[in-house]
């Protein structure tokens, strides 16, 4: 005989059985009113509210027959152990750049290849998933946009960890490929040029700019490990903020949504209905903040594919490029990082 | 009706504190006005007939036009500080990023930005205004900057986490001096043709600002409370002690006068005292007299070596470096 029904319930009684939980109905709660349950995690990525991009895992499991799941993380976790079919996408795959004359900006030919080379269609509706939700999977996330994906993307609140669906493991199957023509959303990025052409206006009567590095980075702190070597200035863009990107998340989830709008809005006093610029070192960890910022209802966020790597580097005129130091607008942010170890999503100083 | 002062000498004094320049009358200390000219200003001097003032806390300087009206000058990056004149443009370091905004006086825009090591302060303009020599608080350096290039030309090293404040070039000028705030020392270096450094020596506790006259050095060791002085290559000391916070040296009758930020007074360096209204922070020459602001007290006076106080006026907050026009 077979069950017709939807197993996801059933799924989820065994998992609250398995934990402990299925006692309490029988009134054997000792020892387990605090136990959380896989199903428990599971639940708690569940997206309240207004904000965007963002699906738990109980959405996931509703529509995953509907949606390519695209995984994030580095090769070796993906062969570990991963949502059963999911098409893993190298990240030095989507963070290619390319010179325009004016700076760098997204290599979108390049990044629409490896989108191909993973058999993805442009309409295809996609989840993305990490480890939690960290800098890789804003990245690919941005990518996608970059490229102008038509179909929806979305991504996984709480990383592969609270997925209590089935997993798949080993080497990933071949997917084919497929034609994916980019349509580049140039209205996501700025180059160098572009700032060089506002210095002076921002957070003040031009673009709002977000310092996405760790405050230490951003400050220029002599002697910090936080600064890049390989660069030759330290310091940040005249006229940025600083919130780290970090804050965008806690353990593997997104911030609390009325707790990033306090630190954006509140705090940072930035006008969602107006452009706002993100920076980082390169171009990952800042797509943090892309996501996180569009994601609570700002409209036009703008990522700086350069980064500071570019600004700090330039060769030619950096008087048009100037460099601050002495300035100290800092938001304090306590964001905490899950993803377990440094192969995940975190690896990547971006 | 008539306007005030006519004629007469009067004083520009940035009040950083109130984001004001006081106008004050050189010759009795009247108060004839007040300009509001953004946040923080802390110098003025004064170019093509504009009064030019750099406010620190703003990615701008202002200037009062010679028709009176008060334009702002973007530079782009924060902490606007320190003017030097050179070449017929304006030169202000801007103190909080890695830039020298030049100014066009006359049009009052500005022409441009030359990179330059971090956090610049101090600006020294070398013989001829052909070249100026900016001093970085965060990279040990002088930075060599060609006026007509408006281009770094040379970098000296003025040694190993060196934080440069106070750079100025000696009277003949070929030789230029640094102040190293964090190695508590003063550097000599050549101003033609290698910018090679040639001497250095040490200093009191926590130096600042530097005065070089016809024969000698002088570098005021705040914590210390001595004045260094030195011949012009850094050798024949002689420490000048017993102040509380000396801060700068101004020249007035035949004297050389430190001017004291913990001590009501002002004391030459032959053992002259003249009483003052309060502390000084910043002061300027008016003739035989000095102009006196007295940052924590919010009053500037003008003080004369023979004659004491001659006036004190109450200005707003935080009064500091003044131009006499």
């Amino acid at each position: 005989m077979t069950d017709d029904t939807d197993p996801t319930p059933t799924r989820r009684a065994l998992l609250r059985a398995a934990a402990g939980t299925g006692a309490v109905g029988l009134g054997s709660t000792a020892g387990c009113v605090n136990v959380i349950t896989p199903v428990d995690r599971a639940e708690r990525t569940a997206v309240q509210g207004n904000v965007g991009y963002l699906v738990g895992v109980p959405w996931l499991a509703d529509n995953r027959d509907d949606v390519v799941v695209l995984d994030a993380r580095n090769r070796e976790r993906f062969r570990a152990e991963r949502i059963y079919g999911a098409r893993h996408v190298p990240l030095d795959r989507v963070t290619q750049q390319h010179e325009t004359g004016r700076g760098l900006a997204p290599d979108t030919d390049t990044i629409a290849t490896a989108f191909a080379d993973r058999g993805l269609d442009p309409t295809d509706d996609v989840v993305v998933y990490g480890a939690s939700i960290g800098s890789r999977v804003t990245r690919v996330v941005f990518a996608l946009e970059a490229v102008g994906h038509e179909g929806a993307v979305r991504v996984l609140n709480g990383g592969f960890d609270p997925w209590t669906g089935r997993v798949g493991t080993g080497p990933a199957g071949s997917t084919g490929s497929t034609a994916y023509e980019p349509q580049p959303n140039e209205e996501l990025w700025c180059t160098r040029g572009w700032l060089a052409e506002h210095v002076g206006s921002f957070n003040a009567d031009g673009p709002a700019l977000i310092d996405c590095r760790s405050p230490e980075a951003y400050l220029g702190a002599a002697g910090s490990a936080a600064l890049n070597p390989e660069n030759d200035r330290h310091g940040h863009l005249p006229g940025a903020l600083n919130v780290h990107w970090v804050g965008n998340v806690a353990g593997r989830q997104l911030t609390a949504p009325g707790d990033l709008v306090q630190m954006y809005e509140g705090e940072g006093e930035l006008d969602r209905d107006e452009p706002t610029v993100v920076y980082g070192d390169k171009n990952v960890n800042p797509t943090s903040t892309w996501l996180t910022l569009r994601a609570v209802g700002f409209e036009d966020v703008r990522l700086y594919d350069g980064g500071f790597a570019e600004w700090a580097n330039v060769d030619t005129d950096r008087g048009r490029h100037p460099v601050e130091t002495a300035t100290n607008v800092v938001i304090e942010t306590d964001g905490e990082l899950g993803g377990e170890d440094s192969s995940g999503d975190f690896s990547c100083t971006g | 009706m008539t306007s005030p002062n006519p004629g007469g000498s009067i004083a520009a004094v940035p009040c950083e504190g109130a984001d004001e320049l006081v106008i004050l009358d050189v010759d009795t200390g009247d108060h004839l006005g007040s300009i509001s000219v953004g946040p923080d200003p802390v110098h003025a001097t004064t170019a093509a007939g504009s009064t030019f003032v750099a406010t620190m806390g703003d990615r701008a300087v202002s200037a009062v036009t010679p028709e009176g009206a008060v334009e702002r000058i973007e530079t782009g990056v924060l902490g606007p500080s320190h003017f030097a004149t050179a070449g017929g443009n304006l030169f202000v370091s801007c103190s909080a990023g890695d830039s020298l905004s030049v100014i066009d006086p006359v049009d009052r825009r500005l022409l441009g930005r030359i990179p330059v090591g971090a956090e610049p302060h101090e600006v020294a303009t070398g013989p001829a205004e052909t070249a100026l020599y900016v001093g970085s608080r965060r990279e040990g350096r002088v930075d060599v900057v060609s006026v007509p290039d408006r281009s770094v030309v040379d970098s000296i090293d003025i040694g190993p986490n060196a934080r440069v404040q106070g750079v100025t070039v000696g009277p003949d000028g070929d030789r230029g001096y640094a102040v190293d705030q964090r190695g508590t020392r003063v550097v000599a270096f050549e101003t033609t043709p290698d910018h090679s450094v040639q001497d250095t020596a040490a200093v009191g506790a926590d130096p600042y600002d530097l005065v070089v006259t016809d024969r000698r050095v002088h570098v005021p060791g705040r914590d210390a409370g001595t004045v260094h002085a030195f011949d012009r290559e850094l050798g024949s000391v002689t420490v000048h002690d017993g102040f509380n916070r000396p801060v700068d040296l101004l020249a007035a009758d035949d004297s050389l006068w430190v001017l004291d930020a913990g001590r009501a007074g002002l004391v030459s360096l032959t053992g002259r005292f003249v009483d003052t209204p309060a502390p000084g922070l910043a002061a300027s020459s008016a003739g035989d007299r000095l102009l006196l602001s007295h940052y924590d007290d919010s009053l500037v006076s003008l003080v004369s070596p023979t004659e004491g106080v001659v006036w004190v006026s109450e200005v707003p907050a935080r009064p500091f470096g003044a131009v006499l026009v």
